[in-house]
């Protein structure tokens, strides 16, 4: 067995002082783009990340406070959390709660492919339950989760525009409109400790837990000064509770 | 305001209303009906295509229904919204502006503007009903919606706003119009003054449900509810020149002079009205050229992409641009070069209606990203179910008005007082 | 036509099909197998000959058939063909440990190719 070891070696220990240079050039050009979501500098990371301290407690004072931690670089799209979901939760072919996004840079260094998980973010400031107008959305009051009350919906899709992370469709099974509910009604409310997609997940890329728990594992991950904590659409003033970094 | 009065004042008020029910009404109410027995051919002709069209889209209407909206129009996941909710934009924006231009002369007695009042007051409540129609088939659960936007209110809900207060707005505007058929001017005016007060909170809420959108930067911002006002008014305007003028011609009358005066005034306010317009728009696209890269990109469609026959052919010449140079070069003296200057003024409208929805949803929510296998910017094409509903609507009005124009003998009875 | 030329054509046919590629080789044009797309444990992870053996200049001899059988996709039939077995040295985790080449562990999405990618090499069009 013969290999020419030099040319494998690819671990960014080993990139010269040039293609370190190109690497960081595109970090520069395209900044947000490899993190996959707009990066919060530290300050916004303390007020965004650490939605569970301080007036945020005083705020939004959900027991359990549940909450989803997306460790973008493990996700490898296997979609066995989309399987899941849309078993447990009889989610139709044509619609998702949950979807894979797919990004490929092809002038990246290495690795030139992410997977993106994404589902309702059961922001603390839901747009969607602030549009409805018969309250068919609403925020429950004691976990947080954005949920529907079916037979109040009247189908008039005002939240679907308002949702700034396209996570709700109209489910024409049930008449009503469907999205992610942190699998409340098909599991949680059951005794089951985690969601069908953070179950179903091979990697660890999805984890579930409760961010009013300092025990638990996803506020002990993003609560770290020195970890990049990142939401999707900050810009959009949502306070999300589904967290992204890198493992 | 009428709800404020005591209970004397409310005997007052019944009072007149029944010295103002004469005996000679039958004998109108027969008089009418043989009035409308004695149109023209073409009335009836134009009648009978009216009417065929809305039975044609009550069919594709039932059909959506049948197959479910999913199947059956162009919307999808991402945009949601299409044609239809464009409409009854059109529709709702429309009955607005009559309302307010009705207003100018009944509610707040400019005399110049009376003529046109009662045309006005009656084609607001035909064209409002017209939208009602046509949402009702772009609504998944409209009955649920009778029954829980009554008992399960969202306060903060723009949406809410719109339907309650367009609801009380289409109430007032027909006590309006029946008041004044019954010459029962004072209390007209009560009910005119409701019926502009809820038809602007209203309106203005149609516009925030899209301003108040934080994650569209297409919609995002003040200036939506503001530039729905706005664009009633000219609405408005255009859609008195052209009823006015098509209604002349069906009962094949010549204008008075009080008429033409008055036309002249709403050709004047037109103007006013499209230079605001132009100003708006022109602001609306030079802000969004800088900012928000989502604003951005939707701003460009506009300009040069997709969409810009739309916004440059419709929305700037037709809606706004020859109609200005038309109007100003008569020097509003030109009845008939005003009717046709609101013509392409109603088609322009149309289209600006149909820019506004589709073009705040086109861009893809997770754009920023860069993300494969999602276009720049989404499709969408109206179903054809969604265009014979359309039209429909369009049939409503232009039935509900021919039937008006000979029933109620070309909306002659006000401005004699 | 009769039989005889039947047989014949047979004979040239079976002669062609096991000439072309034994030629293509010996002109040296494809050297290797292309791009194997494993789908077990998970959907999907892409292995590139071209990558490894042209654009790295690895002989065959690198793995075939000390770490991978000849026949593609026979790995997948074994039980510690996961991330587990690969940080414990076997399979690609033979080279792929950091030092020799980078680690199984670290950038997932060069070799995951996901559902996507899959779909996408097996001409399926994404769904919804």
């Amino acid at each position: 067995m013969k290999i020419n070891t030099e040319n494998l070696k690819e671990d960014m220990n080993t990139v010269s002082k040039i293609e370190r240079r190109e690497f960081l050039k595109i970090g520069f050009l395209i900044t947000g783009v490899f993190a996959g979501g707009t990066v919060l500098s530290l300050a916004s990371n303390i007020r965004g990340a650490f939605a569970s301290t301080g007036e945020f407690t005083e705020k939004y004072p959900y027991k359990p406070h549940y909450s989803m931690l997306i460790r973008q670089n493990l996700c490898v799209d296997c979609e066995r959390c989309i399987e899941a979901c849309t078993k447990t939760n009889e989610v139709p072919s044509y619609g998702y709660r949950t979807i894979i996004l797919e990004k490929v840079v092809p002038d990246a260094i290495g690795q030139k492919r992410e997977f993106i998980p994404v589902l309702c973010n059961q922001c603390n400031n839901p747009p969607c339950v602030r549009v409805c107008p018969t309250r068919a959305s609403y925020k429950d009051k004691n976990n947080g989760i954005v949920m529907i009350e079916r037979k109040k919906c009247i189908g008039c899709k005002a939240c679907v525009l308002a949702c700034p992370y396209n996570a709700r469709y109209f489910n024409e099974e049930v008449h009503a409109i469907d999205k992610c509910d942190f699998c409340f009604d098909t599991r949680l409310s059951k005794g089951e400790k985690l969601t069908g997609c953070a179950a179903a997940c091979p990697t660890g890329a999805r984890k579930f837990g409760d961010i009013s728990d300092p025990n638990d594992f996803v506020y002990q991950m993003i609560h770290q000064i020195e970890k990049q904590v990142w939401v999707m659409r900050p810009e959009a003033g949502t306070k999300p509770n589904v967290f992204y970094m890198k493992a | 305001m009428a709800d404020e009065s005591t209970s004397s004042k409310k005997s007052t008020i019944v009072g007149e209303l029944a010295r103002s029910i004469n005996p000679t009404l039958m004998s109108d109410l027969y008089s009418n009906v043989i009035e409308f027995l004695s149109g023209t051919r073409s009335f009836y002709v134009l009648l009978v295509l009216g009417l065929l069209t809305v039975f044609g889209a009550s069919v594709a209407g039932l059909d959506a229904i049948r197959m479910g909206y999913r199947h059956a129009y162009g919307v999808t996941r991402e945009i949601s919204w299409g044609l239809i909710i464009s409409t009854y934009i059109f529709f709702v924006v429309t009955s607005t502006g009559l309302c307010i231009v009705s207003s100018i002369g009944h509610v707040f007695g400019v005399k110049n503007f009376m003529p046109i009042v009662n045309r006005a007051v009656f084609l607001s409540v035909v064209t409002i009903f017209a939208g009602f129609t046509v949402i009702f088939f772009d609504i998944e659960n409209p009955f649920r919606m009778a029954i829980y936007n009554a008992i399960s209110p969202n306060m903060t809900s723009n949406l809410w706003w719109m339907g309650t207060l367009y609801g009380a707005y289409m109430v007032f505007m027909a006590i309006e119009y029946v008041l004044l058929l019954l010459n029962n001017h004072k209390f007209a005016t009560y009910a005119g003054l409701a019926g502009l007060i809820s038809g602007i909170v209203a309106h203005s809420n149609l516009g925030a449900i899209f301003g108040m959108l934080h994650s569209r930067d297409y919609w995002y911002g003040p200036y939506m509810p503001i530039y729905f006002i706005a664009s009633a008014v000219m609405s408005g305007c255009a859609a008195v020149l052209f009823f006015t003028w098509v209604g002349y011609k069906v009962n094949n009358e010549k204008m008075d002079k009080p008429m033409e005066r008055a036309l002249e005034a709403v050709s004047k306010l037109t103007i006013l009205m499209i230079s605001v317009l132009l100003f708006f728009t022109a602001w609306k696209v030079i802000t969004g050229l800088v900012g928000a890269p989502g604003k951005q990109a939707a701003i460009m469609a506009t300009l040069a992409g997709p969409y810009a026959v739309n916004f440059w052919v419709f929305e700037v010449m037709l809606g706004m641009v020859i109609p200005f140079v038309l109007i100003l070069y008569t020097r509003f003296k030109n009845i008939n070069v005003s009717f046709i200057a609101s013509a392409m003024m109603v088609l322009g409208i149309f289209f600006m209606r149909y820019d506004l929805v589709i073009v705040g949803q086109i861009v893809p929510a997770y754009h920023e990203l860069g993300i494969n296998d999602v276009p720049a910017l989404l499709p969408y094409m109206p179903s054809l179910h969604e265009i014979i509903i359309t039209i429909g609507g369009l049939g409503i009005v232009a039935s509900a008005f021919l039937i008006g124009e000979r029933v109620f003998r070309g909306h002659k009875d006000s401005g004699v007082h | 036509m009769d039989k005889k030329n039947i047989f014949l054509f047979l004979i040239i046919l079976s002669i062609s099909c096991l000439a072309g590629p034994l030629m293509l080789s010996a002109s040296d044009e494809v050297s290797h197998g292309g791009d194997i797309i494993y789908d077990k444990p998970v959907k999907a992870v892409l292995f590139s000959h071209k990558v490894h053996a042209e654009d790295l200049g690895m002989g065959c001899d690198s793995c075939h058939d000390g770490i991978f059988q000849m026949a593609s996709l026979t790995v997948q039939k074994e039980a510690d063909f996961t991330m587990e077995g690969l940080s414990k040295g076997k399979y690609c985790g033979a080279c792929h440990d950091g030092s020799m080449a980078f680690d199984s562990d670290s950038q997932c999405a060069r070799c995951h190719i996901g559902v996507k990618g899959y779909d996408r090499a097996q001409g399926i069009k994404s769904g919804e």
